[in-house]
């Protein structure tokens, strides 16, 4: 088990240098000076440019910049915010956690709403009710996120008066988890993967049931959900939250917009307004790190749960 | 009694290409009608709008009628927050997207069938290589990747959509890949190598043309239906289509603050038009999905 998790630790590894890369040269072409930006918006020509490099110890090649850049990032440090001058680090820190909170909130709300109409609609796929809830998915995955997101600040605020309408981030620390719980809900519900996450669940838990040790199982008498709950359940649901990382966190992005939501999401945003390059770039490894993670801790539970994977 | 064996292989999959509609459940054959209906509505909508042949200008303001609701003074979706007829800005939203969302869709199946086939069926030189491009572009959330094109280039909408065609390609490049690597071992191709065909002849026509023409006709739809999303979803933050120039997200957006104070109707006729084709492209996929390709997983 051990081997098959170092070999998945080095794989990791190797996609987030590759990841680095691309991020790195995406910025590296781009037209226009990033350091002009940084020099009070003067554009330099070649040798000033060439003695400001030397003068702040930036190499002129691109792989010297970029080994530059990437050791600076392995020390925890991705430069300075030319938005706030402030350290990126401390910025991207606590808005990170607030989207954390955001993401792990909605992927409960998910699974809370997709695993029941799955199991239902796997046990019983032709009745009414299982027709009903998969077309509800349905509807739900289509409706634009934000009207969505407007329709339900709409519906707490003026409806049942719950709270004023929130601008300022400072305000919503007053109303607490009820105003948080709004978008939890509304990325758990709007990500527009529901309807793929139901699909996939409802297959495997199908294929499961018409697995012979679970029809032997039940033959017995023994409990189904004993024998089938490793391979029915645990692994698709890591499975899911290992490949619907990336759109989460990209719908947070719509839900922390349309929220006010101080999170990352909303960093990236203002920073791709301001052509913020260190933010950005930052946000964006950040995210690839959170997508990878996700994707070894399925390994892990795969490996763990499934005694072939490990003698691979 | 003589049979002609190469006959009859024809004859059946003639047979049961016709039977496959014939044995479809009605939920399948509603969720084709339903989303081939969507196409071709979007189909005529954007002729329309590349013509300008529109009931209204689509910016000439009706003071008189703002915030109207269908049916009223001739218009037929009624009015947004500036008297603007909505059904014709609806109508030349899906200039914002069509063609774009074709880009992206013609992008992710060309790079994705090359991937596919390459990993497929050399796998020695390259299923290495694939998957590790494959799960370099999939470490990125496609959104995330986005905004940091768009920070660094100030693209257009096909520029980012180029974008979005290859973070499309490895889902569809892992689909081809396992069709692949299951044709290969079929007696059909194993005759077609064996009688010395070329790779290209044995890949482009009876691997692709033969076998994944469904699959990448689904992938398309799906794709389709995803463009719409994120176009809707970048004019909505503000990096897409510029008011006054209509598209689906920019007009959810204009109108959200009158949605705040109760008059939905602007805001939320783009979002039914949104629901409506994304759930047609999605069904329709879906409905093909099981109408073509379910058979032969059976």
């Amino acid at each position: 088990m051990a081997s098959v998790l170092s070999q998945e630790l080095v794989t990791t590894a190797a996609l987030l240098l590759g990841v680095s890369l691309v991020v790195f040269l995406i910025l590296y072409l781009a037209p226009g000076d990033p350091f002009a930006a940084l020099l009070g918006g003067r554009n330099l020509s070649g040798a000033e440019r060439d003695a400001a490099f030397e003068a702040l110890g930036i190499p002129k090649t691109w792989y010297g910049q970029y080994l530059t850049w990437i050791a600076h990032v392995l020390q925890g440090d991705f430069g300075i915010s030319m938005r706030s001058g402030q350290p990126v680090v401390r910025e991207i820190f606590s808005s990170g956690m607030k989207t954390l909170f955001l993401t792990v909130g909605s992927l409960i709300v998910t699974l809370a709403v997709a695993v029941p109409i799955a199991a239902y609609s796997a046990v019983q796929p032709s009745s009414l009710r299982a027709r009903a809830g998969t077309l509800l998915v349905y509807l739900f995955s289509a409706l634009p996120t934000f009207w969505l997101g407007y329709m339900l600040i709409y519906f707490f605020t003026r409806k049942l008066g719950l709270f004023p309408i929130l601008s300022a981030t400072d305000e919503t620390q007053e109303y607490g988890w009820l105003y948080a719980l709004l978008p939890v809900v509304l990325l758990g519900l709007g990500n527009g993967a529901l309807s793929e996450i139901v699909r996939y669940l409802r297959e495997e838990i199908s294929r499961v049931m018409s697995e012979e040790y679970v029809r032997t199982a039940r033959a017995k008498g023994a409990s189904i959900w004993r024998h089938a709950y490793k391979e029915a359940l645990l692994l698709p649901v890591s499975q899911i939250i290992a490949a619907k990382m990336p759109f989460v966190l990209g719908g947070a992005i719509i839900v922390e917009q349309v929220f006010n939501w101080p999170g990352l999401g909303r960093v990236a945003w203002q920073a791709a307004q301001d052509r913020d390059y260190p933010v950005i770039m930052a946000v964006t490894l950040l995210a690839a790190i959170v997508v990878r993670l996700g994707s070894f801790l399925h390994r892990t539970v795969y490996v763990a749960v499934n005694p072939r994977a490990s003698q691979q | 009694m003589k049979t002609n064996y190469h006959q009859d292989v024809d004859t059946v999959s003639e047979y049961s290409q016709l039977s496959a509609w014939k044995s479809a459940s009605t939920g399948d054959r509603l969720n084709v009608v339903y989303g081939l209906t969507v196409v071709l509505v979007v189909v005529v909508s954007y002729v329309l709008g590349a013509f300008s042949w529109l009931p209204h200008d689509p910016e000439a303001m009706d003071l008189d009628t703002m915030m109207a609701g269908p049916f009223t003074n001739g218009y037929l979706l009624g009015t947004d927050f500036m008297g603007r007829d909505i059904l014709t800005r609806l109508i030349l939203g899906i200039q914002a997207y069509f063609l774009p969302g074709v880009l992206a869709v013609i992008i992710a199946l060309g790079l994705g069938s090359l991937l596919g086939v390459l990993s497929g069926y050399w796998r020695r030189r390259f299923e290495a290589l694939v998957t590790y491009f494959a799960n370099l572009i999939d470490s990125l959330p496609r959104l995330v990747l986005m905004l940091l094109v768009i920070a660094a280039f100030r693209p257009n909408i096909y520029t980012i959509m180029v974008v979005f065609g290859i973070t499309t390609a490895p889902t569809i490049a892992m689909l081809v890949k396992g069709k692949v690597m299951m044709l290969r071992e079929r007696n059909f191709i194993e005759s077609a190598v064996a009688l010395g065909l070329s790779p290209g002849v044995i890949i482009f026509k009876h691997i692709l043309w033969y076998n994944c023409r469904a699959l990448l006709l689904i992938q398309a739809t799906i794709g389709m239906a995803e463009a719409v999303l994120i176009e809707t979803s970048l004019s909505y933050l503000g990096f897409g289509v510029q008011e006054p120039t209509p598209s689906w997200g920019n007009m959810v957006q204009a109108g959200a603050n009158y949605l705040l104070q109760g008059n939905f109707w602007p805001s939320t006729a783009p979002a039914i038009a949104i629901m409506l084709t994304v759930l047609g492209f999605h069904l329709l996929g879906d409905g093909l999905n099981n109408i073509l390709e379910g058979r032969q997983n059976r």
